[in-house]
C-alpha cells in the first residue's frame, strides 16, 4: 500500500512495527537496510501530514460560523 | 336506552376502566402526606392532598418496599404507583409502589433514577460496552451549539492535528434540545471515527436534556466511539453514563480525541532514532565481523607473523652457525690432529735431522747406480730445495 492511501494511524503502526523488527536485529545488513528505508519514507510521510495539515471543518447543517473558518 | 347498573356492577364498570388505562401506572403523584396510618395488619394508609384536592393512598406491607424514613402527616412526599379502585367503597386510590420525599426537585430525581435503573438493566451503561478510542481519528464529529464556547475550546484543543471535524450542530439547552442533540448525534452515522458530544456549563436545568432516553439512545446508537462532556466536572449526566468515555470538559474531551502533536511528533523522531541506533548496531555487529576478519589478514598481522618468522629463522641461523662453527672447529681440529700424526710419520723431522731426499725425474735416488755424472738431481732440505750435478758415483760407500 502506498502511503498516500494510508491513514496516520496505520502509518503509526507500521513505522512502529519497523522499529521493533529492526530493534530485534535478527536480519541480515541487507534486509535491514530495506526495511529502514521502508521506515524513513513512513517517517517523512508522518512528518508532511503532521507538518502540512491544515484543519478543515465542516458541518452538517452547512453553516460554519465565520469565527471558525 | 337507559341501563340501570346495580351499585357493584357501577363499581366494577369503572374500576375496569381505571386499571386498564396504562396513564395511570406506574406514574408518580407528588402531594402532602395527612391522616397516616400505620396499621397493625402492616399496611400504611395515607391520604396525599395538594391545595384544593385529595386522594386516598396504601402502601401494603408486602410490597417489599423500604421507605427509609418514617411518614408523617405534613410531609411532601412523591408516590410511585398505579391507580386502583376499592369497589366495596367505591374508592378511587393510589397504590404506592414507592415513596420518596419530595425536597422540590425530587420528582425529577425520582424519574432520573427510574431511567438509569432502566438503561442500565438493558445494558447501555455496561462497561463490556465501551468502546476504545481510535489513536489517530481521521474525522472527529461534533455535536453541541455552534455558537458555544465549548465548540471553541474543542476546537482549540484539536488545533493542527489533521483530520476533518464535522460539526452537528445542535441545540443544548431549552425546548426541543432533547430530539436536536439526539437528532444531531443520529446525523453523523457513517460519518466520524469519534464523536465528542458537548457543551459547557450551566445549571441543571440547563443540562438537564442530556439526561433524556432520547439524547442516551442516540448516543448508546452511534456508530462511532462517543466522548461525553457536558458542564463541569461535577455534573454527570445520563449521556455521560452511555458515552464510551465520559471527559470533565469540553477541553478534556478533545485532548482525549486526539494524540497530543508535541508527544507524536517527539514520537516520530523518537521512532527514527530508534531505527537508526537498530541499523547503526546491525552495521556495528557486521563491522565487528569485518573487523575480526581483518585482524586476520592485518599488516600488523603480518608484521608480527613476519617478525615470528623472522625471529625463528634468526634462531634457526644461530643454530646454523653454531653448528657450522662446531663442524668447522672439529673438523680443523682433526685437521690438525691428521696434520700431526702425519708430521710424525713424514719425511720433515728426518728432514730436520740434516738428512736430504734425493730425487731424479720425481723418483728417489736409493742406489748410487741409478745415476751417471752429469745427471741433474733434485735434493730435498728440511727448508727448501736444491738443484744439483752428479760429479761422480761410487758403488761402497762407507762414512
Amino acid at each position: 500500500m502506498s502511503e498516500k492511501e494510508m491513514g496516520l494511524e496505520e502509518a503509526l503502526g507500521d513505522l512502529e512495527r519497523i522499529v521493533e523488527k529492526l530493534e530485534e536485529g535478527k536480519m541480515s545488513l541487507e534486509e535491514s537496510l530495506v526495511l529502514f528505508e521502508r521506515g524513513m519514507t513512513l517517517v517523512r510521510f508522518c512528518n508532511s501530514r503532521l507538518e502540512g495539515a491544515e484543519r478543515k471543518i465542516e458541518s452538517l447543517t452547512g453553516e460554519v460560523p465565520p469565527d471558525l473558518i | 336506552m337507559t341501563q340501570i347498573f346495580t351499585v357493584t356492577d357501577l363499581n366494577e364498570r369503572i374500576k375496569e376502566r381505571l386499571e386498564n388505562d396504562p396513564r395511570l401506572h406506574d406514574l408518580w403523584a407528588g402531594g402532602e402526606v395527612s391522616n397516616y396510618v400505620n396499621h397493625r395488619s402492616g399496611h400504611r394508609y395515607f391520604t396525599l392532598k395538594d391545595h384544593d384536592s385529595q386522594i386516598s393512598c396504601v402502601l401494603f406491607r408486602n410490597t417489599g418496599v423500604r421507605l427509609g424514613f418514617e411518614l408523617q402527616d405534613g410531609q411532601n412526599i412523591l408516590v410511585f404507583g398505579d391507580v386502583a379502585v376499592y369497589r366495596p367503597q367505591g374508592r378511587v386510590q393510589l397504590i404506592a409502589r414507592g415513596i420518596r420525599l419530595d425536597d422540590g426537585q425530587g420528582l425529577r430525581y425520582l424519574q432520573l433514577e427510574a431511567l438509569k435503573k432502566k438503561l442500565t438493566a438493558e445494558g447501555l451503561f455496561s462497561l463490556e460496552r465501551k468502546r476504545q478510542l481510535p489513536r489517530f481519528p481521521e474525522r472527529i464529529g461534533v455535536v453541541t451549539s455552534p455558537h458555544g464556547a465549548a465548540l471553541r475550546d474543542v476546537l482549540r484543543i484539536i488545533g493542527s492535528y489533521p483530520a476533518r471535524i464535522i460539526l452537528s450542530p445542535a441545540r443544548v439547552q431549552g425546548d426541543g434540545a432533547e430530539e436536536s442533540i439526539a437528532l444531531a448525534i443520529r446525523a453523523l452515522r457513517e460519518k466520524t471515527d469519534v464523536v465528542i458530544v458537548c457543551r459547557g456549563g450551566g445549571s441543571t436545568e440547563d443540562l438537564w436534556c442530556f439526561n433524556s432516553e432520547l439524547v442516551a439512545r442516540a448516543i448508546f446508537e452511534c456508530d462511532s466511539p462517543v466522548i461525553s462532556a457536558i458542564g463541569h466536572e461535577t455534573d454527570v449526566t445520563i449521556a455521560d453514563y452511555v458515552a464510551d468515555v465520559r471527559a470533565p470538559t469540553p477541553t478534556a474531551a478533545a485532548k482525549m480525541a486526539v494524540p497530543d502533536m508535541q508527544e507524536l511528533k517527539a514520537a516520530l523522531v523518537q521512532s527514527h532514532a530508534r531505527m537508526a541506533r537498530a541499523l547503526w548496531t546491525v552495521l556495528e555487529r557486521k563491522k565487528e565481523n569485518l573487523d575480526y576478519l581483518q585482524r586476520q589478514v592485518s599488516a600488523r598481522r603480518m608484521y608480527s607473523l613476519v617478525a615470528d618468522a623472522r625471529q625463528c629463522l634468526d634462531w634457526m641461523g644461530e643454530r646454523l652457525v653454531v653448528s657450522q662453527m662446531e663442524t668447522l672447529q672439529a673438523t680443523k681440529s682433526r685437521l690438525e690432529h691428521a696434520y700431526g700424526r702425519l708430521a710424525a710419520v713424514g719425511p720433515e723431522a728426518t728432514l730436520r735431522r740434516g738428512y736430504a731426499i734425493a730425487r731424479k725425474s720425481n723418483a728417489l735416488i736409493l742406489n748410487s747406480k741409478d745415476v751417471q755424472p752429469g745427471d741433474v738431481v733434485e735434493l730435498i732440505l728440511a727448508k727448501g730445495r736444491l738443484k744439483a750435478r752428479i760429479l761422480e758415483t761410487e758403488e761402497e760407500y762407507s762414512g
